[in-house]
Parts: C-alpha cells; structure tokens; sequence
C-alpha cells in the first residue's frame, strides 16, 4: 500500500516536473555578430491590444530591468547566447520568454490580464521596484483591479473615495467628494478622463463619484513633484485613463445592485484594428424615493446617469488613435418646486505615435462642458438659473529616449475657457423676475515644458522639468475701477472700464520648475528630494465644504490673482522581501499664495462684483506620511498614517478684511490626524473578505462665542474661524465577495455584500447651532452615515 | 432649500441630526442692540440687552440693560428722548408723535450707567413704495417624522419697485387679533375631575404678537422698476388662528443696503441646516460702535425705515387646507391676551 502510494507520488510529481519541452525563439538575423545585438520588442494586452507602458522586462541572467516606454516598448542590448526574458505587469500573468538572440531583431509579446481566480492577489504598482527605482515622488497609481477589492459603497466602486485612503489625501466628510490633497482646496485637482478637465465628478451631491469602474483601466495621482506635462491645479493631478474594447470578440459587464445599475460592452468594429467600449451607468433610486411616507421626499425626484463610448484604434504597431466621449447627467427636484441639475460632456481624441525607435509623439484634442442650473417651479417668479463652463484644448506631448537611463519629453499645451457664471431667466406668466446675466468670463492658458530624466551611475537618478505657463483674462468685460488704497467694495467703485472682443484685460506668466533627485542605497531602498511650482488660474469660489452645483468657478483677473503653490518634498523608499512589502516615508512643506478667502457672510449667488465679496489668503500646508503595503499573497493592501496641517492667514492692510486678527488658522480641512488600514483576504478561490478603517481628527468649525436675542431669534455670534473641532471621524468597511460557479451565464457572476460603517458610528458631518422654539439654543449633529448600511451587488461578465 | 437634501440622506434611513454636546468658553456678556424707527406713528421701540454664553443647555440669561439714556437724532440736530418700559424693562419707546421722516438720516446714541456712549451709524429713511395687492394662500410644510403636515398662512404683497433706486424690502407683522372659539360646554373641574360645563364664553377676541421668527427680506436686484409678487409673510396655523376670522397688519418697511446685509446675515443664520451645502457660520456686524473703545464688539442693529401697511382679514373657512381644530375646554375669556369684546376697529367686512 505504501508503496502504491510512494509510487503514485512520484508519479504525480513526475506530472509536475514533466514540462513541455521550451521552445526558445530564436530572434534577429544571423550575421554572426557577437555583442552589442539590440533586441527590441512591444507589449500589448492580448485581448485589448492595448500597449502595455510601464511593464517591466527582466532579463534573468544579467539580472537587468527594463520598463516599456508610453507605446509599450522596450529595447535590450544583449550579447549573443542563450536567454529568459521575464515580462511583468501588475493584473497581468507573467510571461517567460526563453530566446535565443543571434542578431538584431524584433519581438512582440501579448500578455494576458490576470484573472482573479489566483489565489494570489498583485495589487498595483505596475512595476514592482517602480517605488525605489523611479525618480517620481507622490504619484500613485492605482488600477481598476485593486479598486474593485476595496468594500463598496451602496453596490459601486467609488474611484474618487479610493483615492482617499492613500497618505495625504482626504476628503471633508462623507458626503463630499472633492478631494484635499495635501492641504490643498478640492479645486487645486485637475481631475481629466482622457486628457479632458472634469468640473464636478459627482452624482446625487457627491455620495457617488460619476466615473463607471468598468470602464477605467486605471488612474494615477500626482501629488508632489508632479511631471512638467500637467500643470494649471496647485495641489494634484487625477488622471484617469479610460480602457480599450477588445479587438478580437465582444464581450459584456452588468452590474445590478440595490440603488443602480451599469451596463458596458465592448468588442471589435474592425477585427483586430477598431474596438468600441460603451458603458452606461443609472440609478433607480427613485424608486425608493416615491415609496417614502415623508411628503417631501415622495414628491422629490433625483435621476442620475453616466455614459461612455470609446472607441480605440490601434492600427498598426505605431499608431493609435483613441476617442473617447463622456457624460454623466444629475437632476435632483426638491419636493415640487426646485430642481437642481448638473452634467459633465466631454469628448477627446488621442494619437499616440512611434515616429522612430527613440522618439515618440502622443497629441491630443479636447472639449469639455459642465452646465448646471437651478430651476425654480414654485409659482411665484419662476426662473432658471445658469451656469456653466466650456473648455476646449489642445495637447501635444513628445518623448526621446537617449537611452534606457536618459529621457527627454518635451511639449506645449493649449486651453481656452469660457465662464459662464450665471444667466437668469424669468420662466413664469408673471413678469416679476428681470432677466439678468452675469458677465461671463473668457480666459486662455498654454504651458511649454520640458523634462528629462536620467541616471547618473548605479545610485543617482535625477528628474528635472521646466513649466512656463502663460495665461491671458480676455474680454469682452466690463471691469469695476476701485479707489486705491482702499479695500474693494461697493462703496470704493469709483468707474468702469470696458474691454473689447479678445481684448487683453490681465495676463500672468510663470515658470514652475519641478525637479527630484534619487539616491539608491540598494536595489530594496532609496531616498528622494523633489521640489515643484504650480500655477493656478481658476478658482472655486465656493462657501460650501464640497463641489456643489451652487458653485462658482471665477478665473483669475486683475483682482485675483493666480494661485502659486511651491513644494518641498523628501521620502525614503524601502521594499522587503522581494517587493512584497512596499513602504514609504515621505514628509513634504507647501507654500501657497493667493488662496480665496470670503468676508464674512459673502454673498456670491449672482454677483457681477465677486471681487467685493473676497479676500486673498496666505496658505501653508506640511505634513510627515507612512505608507506600508503589501503587495502580493492571500492578504493584501496597505496602512497609510498621515500627520498633516493645513493653515491660512488673511492679512491685507485693511482692518475690517483681516480673519482672525492676521493669525494662522485651520483650513476647512485641516485634520491633523489620519489613518487608514486596506485590507482584502482572499479565503478561497471563489471568496475574498475586505476591511477598510479610516480614522481622522474632526475638521476644524466655528463655535458660537456668545448669543444674543434680535427679533425674538437666539443668535450666535461667531467671531475667530476654524477655532474649534468636530469630534474624530472612524469607520470600518466590509465587504464579501462572492463568486458563483453555477450552471449558465446568468448564474456565473460575482456576489458583493457590503456594510459601510459596521459598528453605526455617528460621525457629524457637522455641528451647527440652532434656536428652535421651545427649546434653548444648542449644538446640532448632522450623521451622514449614522447607522450600518448595507448593500448588495451581483456583476456578471460575458 | 438645500434643508430639504437631507431628507434623501434620510431617505436610505442612514442620515440623523440629533442634540450634541459641546462646551463653549463663556461668553462676553456684549451689548445688543435691537432698534427700529419708522415713518409710520410711533411708539418706537428700541431694546437693549447683554448676551450670554452659547450652550447646548440654557446658560446664561439674556437680560434686559436698564437705566440707559437713550436718544435719536436727526440730521438736523433734533433729539428725540426715549424712555424706559418700566413694564418691559430694557424697552426704550419713542413717543406716539414720533415718526421718522422719509429722506432724513437719524443717529441712535446710548449712554449706560457705567458712562460708556454707543452710537450707530446714521441710517437714511428711504421712501417706501405701497403695497398695491396683499394675497394669502393656505401654505403646506411637510415635517420629518411626522405623517401630517404642518400649515399655515403665506402672505404675498404686489408692489411697483421704482426704476430709479435701489430698493431693500423688510416685511414684519404687527400684533394680530382673531376669533378664538373654544368650549366651555366641555370644561372639567381641576380637582373633582368631574364635567362641570361653563355657560360662558365660547367666542373671545384673542391679541397676540407673532410671526417674528421668519425673516422676509427682499432687494430688487431681480425686478427693479417692475410690478412683481414676493412672499412676505407666514403664520403657522396652531389649529386655532384660522378657525374663524384672523386678522393682522403685514406691514412692508423699506431698509438701507447695510440693514439688509445684516438681517440677510441674520435669516442666513437662522435657516442654517448643517448640510454640505451650509455657508459657514458668518460674524454678524451690526451698526453699532462704542466711542470709548472702538474695540468693543457691539451686536444687533438700529433701523430707520420709510414704513407702509396693509391690514388684511382672513377667513378660516376660505383656507384650501387647515390644521385639525385644537379644543380648548374653557371659558375663553381664561385664555391669556383673550378678551370677549372685539377691539373697536373691528371691521371683517371692510
């Protein structure tokens, strides 16, 4: 019996052992040369033919590591022998690839996206040494694979929240989904899905971020030392890249869950040259609103929607073009008589090209619009309200490869923006409301830059860019002229001037260097130190803590001028045991000028004079992260710890404009504290748990310094901002997942249940104060979430 | 508006508001200033108080400042005295024969008795357009958690904003009168617990002051030089003002641009609901100053206004929608500021 055994098991590992005989590829043309043969190769995603760029090549003999360039290339130089070529990148299967090089010559790898019935789990970081070895600081990027772990929020995948758990990104509070990265304001984002500026990434204000997952392959954030390329935000960019259709068969994504629903399909127009992915996202929360027994919410309605088309065409080795077209769509109708409404379109073009080994050429055309309006239907002085922004550009980004260790990019861009701040029009049978419109706002921006990044010797890397940008306040306008030397109301106008079609009214030039340095201690550490200038000449000018249709967005003009944000940066990078574990300490100092302030009880709704209504800040942030991760195994995610602050200062030479007697304060989102632990267990092949636990420091608030009776109202009196906190924020996430294994295609898809704040923790959203009769003045919490809420999801795939 | 948003967060049962507890430092005990002047006759009031602490529990009284010398004056150096309430301490009342008149500018300036002289800025009376139509209409206000609505009366005033200038509109109620029925048929002896059925009164004349805590305020930005229809007005109904006949006096008072700043500051204030959509909380400055030091914090404000005022008679029965009779099981003659006879101006007919 032993013996049976013994010999079944040999046999068994003898199954194991018994691999295929490996065909090596013999690759380039013999002519009998012995060193310095180049082999060069592309890589792209078998299905998608997408290029894979950032993907990692290792030569496991000489042990060298390369990374596939924007168009998914690499080149090697090798000697003539014998080789294993290992190709990795992060959701895909890794790929050996045993050859034999002879000559130069030219090979093309596909790889396959990793699916998520492994046991193992890689989450992002295309290349797994990217951290230690790359001279970026601060930029993440995290891939649609890694987001869809994370426990979602009411059925959907949130990309913007995600984000939130990294070190140093934040968010107000649960309803909002601006992002504060670094001490900065929501608006110091440029938030761009395929190149094009998103205004207001938000459904139902902000519970959910308006992108549909599954039509993003990844997305990067750029927090500090962010590449030349970007500029015109102070704080980050969130670049989102959408996903290519397959060019070989069609395929198909459904997602019900209990509030909404999502579609996307994709497939070839022209096989293996055009592919088309369409994806449409809807809610049906209304259903839930109309079965409510409180009147006003039965008679409100809300609709949402997102839609995406995007069509890729990689016609040949050397040439893609990708067009994408987006638009998400909310109207939200109060009881009966106001509806609020806002949408995002955008469309882009993209062509990346190969012009020649070394140098290669991505150009892009956008147009993007966000309208939002305020309808009122109350019958008295019906009117709706517009606003909205038109921004159309154009980019042109070119790259030249000296060598695997010394790169140079370099472009231009080009933006011009239209500002509509707000258009009035009376609606009712009754001619009491005058039709009025606010001035709208014409402003052009265009940036030059360049970068290089290079190698000196085994331990030094270094990356230094260039940003000019230049920004014109055109007309036509008609400018206030202000009393000098007086602070500027109303009361100190003292003419106008008027400006013609195009006419020049304001311009601001600046050069905004970036640069980092790398130090390698070993292959596993390194240390960095990275400087950068932004500029920013749109500013959201908003009183509210979040992105709401009620804002106003304001280009920069003779009275504002652009925000200037300088950052100082230093982190050290350390990878244990063969890049499973990620961690990063990375502390950084930010200077920012020209932030918007409002007086006290600024009115902003409708105001031809906004200048009158503000004040310019100081703004200082800095702060200390810890970041450790892991990357790889049947546990994985991170821990992020972030010190931070984030302080103003208002002082201007008038009295009656200074906040808080000229000292430093507490932005609005100022939490000092942060922590956020990710987890995702995979107990099985068809079953993964995830956790996620954020806790923060309350954001700062106003507390009432003393009351006073006017008009048989008790009121406050607030005096210094931002003095006082709301209580911590914490909260735990979880999530099951679930995969069936059933008969058919209906029942083969994946289950998600998920409790968003599993133990009820009343969070306050805010604290406010309020005089209701019968009871004395008191503080009142606001619970966004106040209780466990759970969803459930089922996606099936075709 | 945004109040309403809430209620969706509400919707997935998720969202709460609920008391919390805070500690605020004590508060200075500032001088508050509550003041207004009309062209319509007097008397005029001005009431002057001290806060108090902000608390979650009731802390600190608001207390009346008695014993002040209080005095308008106007442009041309004419001193008007007001004297002390001595029923209603705190209250200082210009004589009935004074009324402000429309184009001047008045000063109010206060002497304590520690010494200290407030002043404010001088306000111009501005001239007040008429009220051409006053319309009611029966208003529904759906209350979270509860399955009836509240309701009430919303007043609409049609006004000719004049072209030429820029108007600032301030509508308040004047003390109102109606008809209280209540049932004294049904009356229950206190203390045998037994029906003790009253003869009289079941009809009474009920005078009360209310309508304050809603601030109606208007600019006309949106209509200058147009006929146009804004609300002006709300009293709730308590299931006994609109039974029968209600009456009251909306009364429309025309402000300067800085009065309107700061009682849309202080409406602002009011109608705050902790959602996202919040403006954050605002210093609410007054047009009050110490002349001793020019530091102190001085809240509230001194209006002078042109004032006009329609008075309007509103049948209960006419209502599209009433609140449940409330029953009061008395001789209403027991209810506080009831009387049996109507006041002598009593004209529903009119």
């Amino acid at each position: 019996m032993r013996r049976n055994l013994l010999l079944l098991f040999l046999f068994v590992s003898q199954l194991g052992f018994a691999q295929t005989p490996v065909k090596k590829e013999v690759v380039g043309r013999d002519v009998g040369q012995l060193k310095g043969l180049k082999i060069s190769g592309r890589i792209i995603d078998e299905i998608t033919g997408e290029a894979l760029v950032g993907a990692t090549v290792t030569v496991t003999e000489t042990n060298l590591n390369m990374i596939t360039d924007n168009n998914g290339t690499f080149e090697l130089t090798l000697d003539r022998a014998e080789y294993n070529l290992q190709f990795r990148y992060v959701g895909y299967e890794t790929i050996d690839y045993p050859i034999v090089a002879v000559g130069d010559g030219r090979i093309s790898i596909k790889m396959l996206q990793e699916d998520f019935q492994l046991d193992d789990v890689v989450i992002f970081g295309r290349d797994p040494e990217k951290n230690i070895r790359s001279t970026d600081m601060g930029a993440i990027t995290l891939s649609m694979n890694t987001i869809k772990e994370l426990p979602p929020f009411l059925g959907e995948v949130d990309i913007i929240r995600s984000m939130a758990t990294l070190p140093g990104v934040s968010q107000v509070g649960e309803a909002s989904a601006g992002l504060n990265v670094r001490g900065g304001g929501a608006d110091q984002n440029l938030i761009q899905f395929l190149g094009a500026p998103i205004y207001n990434p938000t459904h139902l204000f902000g519970l959910f971020t308006s992108f549909n997952a599954d039509v993003v392959n990844d997305v990067t954030l750029y927090k500090s030392v962010i590449p030349s390329r970007y500029g015109g935000r102070g704080s980050s960019i969130l670049d989102i890249v959408p996903k290519a259709g397959s060019v070989s068969k069609w395929g198909a994504d459904v997602m019900l869950s209990n509030v909404s629903g999502k579609l996307s399909i994709n497939g070839p127009i022209v096989k293996d040259k055009v592919s088309i992915l369409g994806g449409i996202r809807g809610s049906y929360i209304n259903w839930f609103l109309h079965a409510m027994s409180n009147p006003d919410l039965k008679n409100s309605n809300t609709n949402f929607y997102d839609g995406n088309l995007i069509i890729s065409a990689p016609i040949s080795d050397k040439n893609e073009f990708t067009y994408s077209f987006y638009r998400s769509y909310d109207d939200f109708s109060f009881a009966s008589d106001t509806t609020v409404s806002w949408a995002n379109t955008s469309h882009s073009l993209q062509w990346k090209s190969v012009l020649s080994e070394k140098l290669s050429l991505e150009a892009l055309g956008y147009y993007t619009q966000y309208d939002y309006s305020i309808f009122n239907r109350s019958g008295i002085n019906d009117f709706d309200l517009n606003s909205g922004i038109q921004d159309y550009g154009a980019k042109l980004f070119m790259s030249y490869q000296f060598s695997e260790t010394n790169k140079v990019s370099f472009g231009g861009d080009f933006k011009q923006m239209k500002l509509q701040p707000g258009e009035l029009i009376p609606t009712g049978p009754d001619e009491g409301v005058l039709p009025d419109k606010v001035q709208d706002e014409y402003g052009r921006e265009s940036g030059l830059y360049f970068q290089q990044e290079f190698e000196l010797g085994e331990k030094f890397g270094m990356s230094y860019g260039l940003r000019y940008d230049m920004y014109q306040y055109l007309g036509p306008r008609i400018v206030r002229d202000y009393a000098e030397n007086q602070p500027i109301s109303d009361g100190t106008a003292i003419g106008e001037t008027s400006y013609g079609d195009g006419e020049q009214i304001a311009n601001y030039n600046g050069l905004g260097p970036r640069g980092s340095l790398r130090y390698s201690f070993s292959k596993n550490s390194s240390i960095k130190v990275g400087y950068n200038r932004m500029y920013q000449f749109i500013h959201l000018i908003s009183n509210t803590a979040t992105i709401a249709p009620t804002d106003i967005w304001k280009l920069s003009d003779a009275f504002l001028e652009p925000q200037i944000v300088d950052q100082y940066s230093l982190g050290y990078y350390n990878n244990f045991k063969g890049n499973i574990f990620e961690t990063s300490i990375e502390v950084y100092y930010k200077d920012i000028q020209n932030v918007v302030e409002y007086k006290d009880g600024a009115n902003l709704i409708m105001q031809n004079h906004i200048e009158t209504e503000l004040v310019p800040a100081q703004g200082k942030a800095y702060g200390v992260e810890l970041y450790v991760k892991k990357n790889l195994g049947r546990l994985t995610g991170w821990i992020s710890y972030t010190y931070s602050r984030s302080l103003r200062r208002v002082l201007t030479p008038y009295e009656e404009e200074i906040i808080n007697g000229g000292d430093w304060y507490p932005s609005n989102y100022d939490k000092p504290n942060e922590f956020s632990v990710i987890g995702n267990y995979k107990v099985s092949t068809n079953l993964s748990v995830s956790a996620t636990f954020g806790y923060s420091t309350g954001r700062p608030i106003t507390y009432p310094e003393a009351k006073f009776n006017y008009s048989g109202n008790s009121l406050a009196y607030f005096n210094r901002r931002n003095e006082q906190r709301l209580p911590d924020f914490h909260r735990l996430d979880l999530a099951v997942n679930f995969k069936l294994n059933g008969e058919g295609r209906f029942f083969d898809g994946d289950w998600t249940f998920s409790i968003i704040n599993v133990y009820g923790r009343k969070n306050p959203f805010s604290l406010f104060f309020v005089d209701e009769f019968g009871s004395p003045p008191q503080a009142m919490r606001l619970a966004i979430l106040g209780v466990p809420l759970p969803s459930i999801s089922y996606a099936i795939k075709f | 508006m945004y109040k309403r948003l809430i209620y969706l967060l509400l919707l997935v049962q998720v969202s709460c508001i609920d008391p919390y507890e805070v500690t605020v430092a004590e508060g200075p005990q500032i001088l508050t200033i509550e003041g207004t002047i009309t062209s319509a006759a007097g008397p005029h009031t001005v009431r002057l108080t001290r806060g108090a602490t902000y608390g979650s529990v009731f802390e600190g009284l608001i207390r009346p400042v008695t014993g002040a010398t209080v005095i308008v004056r106007d442009e041309l150096g004419n001193v008007t005295y007001l004297s002390e309430n001595l029923e209603n301490r705190g209250d200082y009342q210009s004589p009935a024969s004074f009324s402000a008149i429309v184009g001047r500018s008045y000063t109010l300036q206060i002497q304590l008795t520690d010494g200290k002289v407030y002043s404010s800025f001088p306000e111009k009376v501005n001239n007040v357009p008429p009220i051409r139509n006053l319309t009611y209409q029966s208003e529904r206000i759906p209350v979270e958690g509860e399955i009836n609505d509240a309701s009430g009366v919303s007043f609409i005033v049609d006004i000719d904003d004049p072209a030429e200038e820029n108007n600032f509109y301030f509508w308040r109620n004047s003390p109102a009168t109606y008809v209280l029925e209540t049932r004294p048929d049904l009356y229950v002896d206190r203390e045998t617990m037994s029906p003790a059925p009253k003869d009289c009164c079941a009809v009474c004349y009920k005078s009360e002051t209310t309508g304050n805590s809603s601030f109606f305020i208007a600019n006309d930005d949106n209509f200058n030089g147009l006929s146009t229809r804004i609300k002006a007005g709300f009293i709730l109904d308590d299931g006994l003002r609109f039974v029968n006949t209600y009456r009251v006096d909306l009364r429309q008072l025309s402000i300067s641009a800085e009065a309107y700043r700061f009682l849309r500051l202080v409406k602002q204030q009011t109608e705050i609901s902790g959602s996202v959509f919040d403006p954050p909380p605002a210093n609410i400055r007054g047009n009050m100053i110490s002349l001793d030091n020019p530091d102190e914090v001085v809240l509230g404000y001194f209006i002078a206004a042109g004032e006009t005022s329609q008075r309007v008679y509103i049948n209960g029965a006419e209502l599209d929608f009433r609140q449940n009779v409330g029953i009061i099981a008395d001789d209403c003659r027991q209810v506080e500021g009831s009387v049996f006879d109507p006041p002598v101006d009593w004209d529903p007919g009119a």
